[in-house]
């Protein structure tokens, strides 16, 4: 619930048990994550997966620890502008360098018996 | 959900937006954030299989080449723990903003102390892990991936030092005579948007270089 003033926002925020169930909550998804990462599910719906628990428990920081649902919708709309910004951003440079990407990606993949690329360059030396 | 008792702060700013122009300073902050990190994270994402591509490790995770499986370096479960003890300094930096706008001090003192006792103690995760990495030869300037892993998290470390830093001045001023002043609430409100972003961005981190394999 967003409210117009600020003044008011102040007013608003949870009781300790209930930013102490929220904590437990964040628990419980990030025990969900280290499953999911470990489970052997197929590459696409493990990503699929692992993006929307993280997507949650971004997003119950964001409202009730950082207090952004009792927040001036001013607030609201400034971060999350500033985060859609930052997704194009980062969408935009991945479509720039998908090519390095999906190279990456289909030697990742490379089944047993098979060979790889052969490296093109010598490793760098180590400091 | 049940909202807490109204909290009164005096000597409040009046503005034009109808909000604080502190804490909307520090959202503003907080967004140029999510450029900064967005930016690194994608640098990360475009650079991280160079290495496989190049079939010269060390590797983040495991990776098979040319039928050979080669162990990857990041250590998840470790990570996890690391994690978990972020996630935490989170739930005691709400209870030290709580304890400062009910006018709780001993509660914001002691949830203060908590908060940078769990930073420091990941920062702690974080320096083994870094050394672990360079006693396996992977650095900064090993290859790309060691690149963009080591700026990215780091930036991140950099940013829960400064955090830490920033608590402890909060909790040196609660000791003074005058405590923290009529605006307490106000400033570990804002000092708690600062902490609350480095763990949202870590959440983030965690998912995208630990949990996703390849």
């Amino acid at each position: 619930m967003a409210h117009s003033s600020g003044h008011e926002a102040e007013q608003h925020g949870l009781q300790p048990r209930q930013y102490l169930l929220i904590g437990l909550a964040l628990t419980l998804i990030t025990l969900v994550e280290l499953w999911v990462s470990y489970s052997g599910m197929p590459y696409g719906l493990l990503v699929g997966t692992l993006m929307i628990l993280s997507a949650v428990k971004f997003v119950v920081v964001v409202a009730y620890f950082m207090h952004l649902r009792f927040e001036s919708s001013l607030m609201t709309k400034l971060f999350a502008g500033s985060f859609v910004l930052a997704a194009l951003i980062m969408f935009a440079l991945l479509a720039l360098f998908w090519g390095d990407l999906a190279t990456g990606i289909r030697a990742n993949r490379i089944p047993p018996g098979e060979t790889a690329p052969p490296p093109a360059s010598a490793p760098a030396k180590a400091h | 959900m049940a909202h807490a008792p109204a909290v009164v702060h005096s000597g409040r700013h009046q503005t034009s937006t109808g909000t604080d122009n502190r804490k909307l300073l520090m959202w503003m902050f907080l967004g140029s954030e999510c450029l900064f990190f967005g930016s690194l994270i994608a640098s990360y994402l475009i650079f991280k299989n160079d290495v496989i591509a190049r079939g010269v490790g060390p590797f983040a995770h495991l990776v098979v080449i040319g039928g050979e499986e080669q162990h990857g370096v990041l250590d998840i479960p470790l990570t996890s723990v690391s994690t978990f003890v972020l996630l935490m300094s989170s739930v005691t930096m709400v209870f030290a903003v709580y304890g400062a706008q009910q006018r709780l001090p001993k509660m914001m003192k002691l949830a203060l102390l908590a908060t940078i006792i769990l930073g420091i103690g990941f920062l702690g995760f974080q320096v083994f892990e870094f050394r672990t990495f360079g006693a396996e030869g992977l650095n900064l300037g090993t290859n790309l991936f060691g690149a963009t892993f080591f700026v990215l998290t780091g930036f991140h470390g950099t940013h829960v030092g400064i955090g830490v830093l920033y608590l402890a001045c909060l909790l040196a001023g609660s000791f003074r005579r005058t405590g923290l002043g009529p605006e307490a609430g106000h400033h570990v409100e804002i000092a708690g948007l600062y902490w609350h972003f480095v763990d949202i961005v870590w959440i983030v981190i965690f998912t995208i270089i630990y949990l996703i394999p390849g």
